[in-house]
């Protein structure tokens, strides 16, 4: 038990601690922090769209910067380090290790963390997630822009070295008696993560330093003035980011794999196809980023090709979702919180599933690109699986990391407000995205049937919220007051299986 | 473990579904993908923050876009500074519009009508007011004049103003030159312009006219002593200085020479803001393309003080103190 609030250990030790559960710890605080202040600037947006015209922001500028911070704060404070939390605290006791295979590059990993939090809030740019130059070397104001740069080209080292060590922990340091076919499936999935991360994040750092010196006014790579072009800009970005989707969405795959056959009390239905799913996905995901940029003026030959990359991405996810279903089938299921989390991420992933199936078809993009289609086809994802099952891993993990159990019943309230709240919130931005309402507006046409779906929507995100201040407080009153957990069975399944983190209070911290 | 008959027969459907979908929509995007050879094209071009509209025959619009219905249309779209999106949700057409290239995309619009344009890439502070109005005009066996009154306000090129739109690559519903044919309008489409404040600067070429700066209205000519006012250079960009002089000061009567010297449009316009009731009521310069000047006419403005800013670039302020 590492966070044991009622004894505590001395700041400083979990601080400059080494060890693998300490680190882990550190990343899930700072990501479940920018969850929170993401989250906070989540409500801002939805409730200054609560009505047309503006309530609390002064222009369209400042609502640039509000959803500019919450995108990055969201993927890259919250989404990823959370993963690499989780892969932190398990990996090494999966693998049977006694920690990561460098210790000392995990913390440098974690640390470059903190101050890129520091300098995407200080900066509050204003040139949206993406940062499509040319806005972003010409127009995007001073050194806001400049910081955000410099955080993402951080974090993008950052996760570089993290996934490094993974790789080299699962590969290397693995138990000998512990064959690849035999390590649980959230190992895998963090390992076609971090060969994605690896992959794919050279790129994107490489395309930083390049709109870096452009918006030095020393080279001209993304600006057509220079005689560069935008569109190289678009094809880096997303040649990164759309395998990010999947770096993203394997930890959540992999946490599933962990949830599922313990709270069904049932082996996983096929080992062989999970990993053949994960392997494949991270095979695939590189060849439809340009699925992205159907409407920056692609040949047709080029959206066919990138069509048919984005449709080969989807068996590999039917697999899962198959997998997960007939492991459940026939299973004793015990609908614990973190059981609650993952099934309702595994449903709202049918949903964002069929959506994306949709959204493969190239004409419909000239309907819903850049409109709240868009909006709450990836927040449907993000939120609704990859957070629902961050979520329930938190739940998961929280007997482990603490000694104490949460408050089940006030859990259970936490995940029926947030389902309700984001069938409602993304539910409709799909329906409002048709019916024509751009995205990264503040105003829009005061038109009563937007009106009433941006009401609900912005009720529904207040649902959400409300649901993740009762998260909030249930996992510091518990984790402080909560009853003392059976350290070999916290949820009560009485499988006779051991709840096998056990394994990491044998080993002391260094 | 594992019943992989199932297993395989379940990915056998999604695969099956997936090439359907896929399919199905390349022959779809085949279609949509080349445009019918004797379509008219129209040259659309964004800018912070707004769109204007090139016709075949060279005239010009700003924020407004007279289009027939049921003719062919290929739009070219460039950017003049960053990444706009030209779309026009009522039809599903969308393209963005990337600086140093051109793109198009073809449509047929069928039901006349007003509808809107709007940006869909965030292009910075005037994204969201950066709409435009698309008036499609019911088309009578391709002999479809324009309106009387329109086409004088909306589009001019000096030659031919009663039939400035409709005119092609010749391959579509040329106009009848001389021809008073009206199109009966049962929609009430309204073409007018309103007469802004302003009288048009002898020194705007005829080739480069917009819209805005090309009407001439029913103001009082100029009389009484001319006041300059200049956007400087570079005035686009916030924290430079927007107008010179930031306060300027009259007397009534005057009239105010605005010269836009940046190389963005501006306008000069009543009200410290958009949501100001004010906007635009007192005078309103309409857009000044760059290099161009404007005349802005004060003669019915009291003594006092009126605070202005330009509608493009809603950062940019001034006031305007008139002295009896």
């Amino acid at each position: 038990m590492v966070l044991e609030l009622k004894k505590p250990r001395p700041l400083w030790e979990i601080i400059f601690s080494t060890h693998h559960t300490d680190i882990g710890l550190l990343y899930m605080i700072t990501s479940l922090t920018a969850f929170a202040a993401g989250g906070a600037l989540a409500m801002a947006i939805r409730t200054e769209l609560f009505l047309p015209g503006l309530q609390e922001f002064s222009g369209q500028s400042d609502f640039a910067r509000f959803f500019t911070v919450h995108g990055t704060t969201m993927l890259f404070l919250w989404a990823v380090p959370f993963a690499a939390g989780v892969g932190n605290y398990l990996v090494p006791i999966m693998v049977r290790y006694k920690d990561m295979a460098w210790p000392k590059l995990n913390a440098i990993a974690y640390w470059m963390i903190p101050p890129c939090f520091v300098l995407i809030w200080v900066g509050f740019s204003d040139m949206s997630w993406n940062a499509y130059p040319p806005y972003s070397i010409l127009k995007a104001a001073g050194p806001a822009a400049d910081m955000w740069i410099f955080a993402l080209k951080i974090l993008g080292i950052s996760s570089i070295l993290g996934s490094v060590n993974f790789m080299v922990t699962i590969l290397k340091m693995r138990h000998p008696d512990l064959p690849l076919m035999k390590m649980p499936l959230f190992c895998w999935a963090v390992i076609a993560t971090s060969a994605m991360i690896i992959t794919s994040m050279p790129t994107f750092d490489a395309a930083l330093i390049m709109m870096y010196t452009d918006r030095l006014g020393v080279t001209g790579f993304f600006n057509p003035d220079m005689g560069g072009d935008p569109i190289a800009y678009q094809h880096l970005f997303w040649f990164t980011f759309h395998p990010e989707v999947y770096i993203f969405f394997l930890p959540s795959i992999g946490m599933l794999y962990e949830i599922i056959p313990t709270f069904s009390r049932k082996p996983i239905f096929s080992y062989y196809s999970g990993v053949i799913a994960l392997v494949v996905v991270a095979i695939i995901g590189f060849g439809s980023w340009a699925h992205h940029m159907f409407a920056t003026g692609m040949t047709f030959t080029e959206k066919t090709v990138f069509m048919v990359g984005t449709l080969a991405a989807v068996p590999p996810s039917a697999m899962h979702v198959f997998n997960f279903m007939a492991t459940m089938w026939g299973g004793r299921i015990k609908f614990a919180a973190p059981m609650l989390f993952g099934v309702g991420g595994i449903a709202l992933f049918y949903a964002s599933g069929a959506g994306g199936v949709v959204n493969t078809a190239i004409p419909l993009d000239f309907v819903t690109h850049d409109s709240y289609w868009v909006v709450g086809h990836f927040h449907l994802i993000l939120m609704g699986t990859i957070s629902l099952t961050f979520t329930g891993m938190v739940y998961y993990l929280f007997p482990l990391i603490t000694g104490r159990m949460y408050n089940t019943s006030l859990a259970k309230l936490h995940f029926c407000l947030a389902m309700v709240g984001i069938i409602l919130v993304f539910g409709v931005m799909h329906l409002e995205g048709l019916y024509g309402m751009p995205r990264r507006v503040s105003d829009y046409l005061p038109i009563a049937q937007l009106i009433i779906m941006n009401q609900i929507a912005t009720t529904g995100a207040w649902i959400i919220g409300s649901s993740y201040v009762l998260f909030a407080i249930n996992m510091i009153k518990s984790a402080m007051f909560g009853k003392l957990a059976d350290p070999k069975d916290p949820f009560e399944m009485k499988t006779g299986k051991e709840y096998y983190y056990d394994y990491a209070r044998k080993n002391p911290h260094h | 473990m594992g019943h992989s008959t199932s297993e395989w027969a379940f990915v056998l459907v999604v695969i099956a579904l997936l090439i359907w979908v896929g399919a199905e929509s390349w022959r779809v995007e085949h279609t949509l993908e080349f445009a019918p050879p004797n379509s008219e094209t129209v040259r659309v071009i964004g800018q912070q923050w707004f769109w204007s509209f090139q016709h075949a025959d060279g005239t010009q619009e700003v924020n407004e876009l007279h289009l027939k219905a049921n003719v062919p249309y290929r739009f070219e779209i460039v950017s003049n500074d960053v990444i706009h999106d030209f779309a026009v949700p009522d039809f599903a057409i969308l393209m963005d519009a990337v600086p140093g290239r051109v793109n198009s995309l073809w449509n047929v619009f069928d039901k006349p009508g007003e509808y809107l344009i709007e940006c869909r890439e965030y292009c910075g502070q005037g994204h969201q007011q950066m709409r435009a109005k698309l008036f499609i005009e019911p088309n009578n066996n391709a002999t479809a004049a324009t309106g009387a009154g329109g086409s004088s306000a909306a589009s001019t090129t000096g030659t031919q103003p009663s039939s400035a739109i409709s005119q092609g690559t010749g391959l579509i519903s040329v106009v009848k030159p001389g021809s008073n044919a009206t199109v009966t309008q049962g929609t009430g489409l309204e073409r007018v312009v309103k007469p802004p404040t302003i009288t048009q600067n002898a020194s705007s070429g005829s080739s480069n006219t917009t819209s805005a700066a090309s009407t001439k209205t029913s103001a009082p000519a100029p009389s009484g002593p001319s006041v300059a006012l200049s956007i400087p250079s570079g005035a686009s960009t916030q924290g430079n200085p927007s107008y010179d002089p930031a306060t300027l000061s009259i007397k009534k009567g005057d009239i105010v020479t605005v010269t836009n010297n940046d190389n963005a449009p501006h306008t000069v316009t009543s009200g410290s803001s958009a949501t100001d009731p004010k906007n635009g009521k007192l005078f309103d310069s309409g857009l000044i393309m760059p290099g161009k000047s404007v005349k802005v006419n004060t003669a019915s403005l009291a003594p006092g003080t009126y605070p202005f800013h330009c509608t493009v670039h809603t950062f940019m302020s001034g006031t305007l103190t008139v002295k009896a």
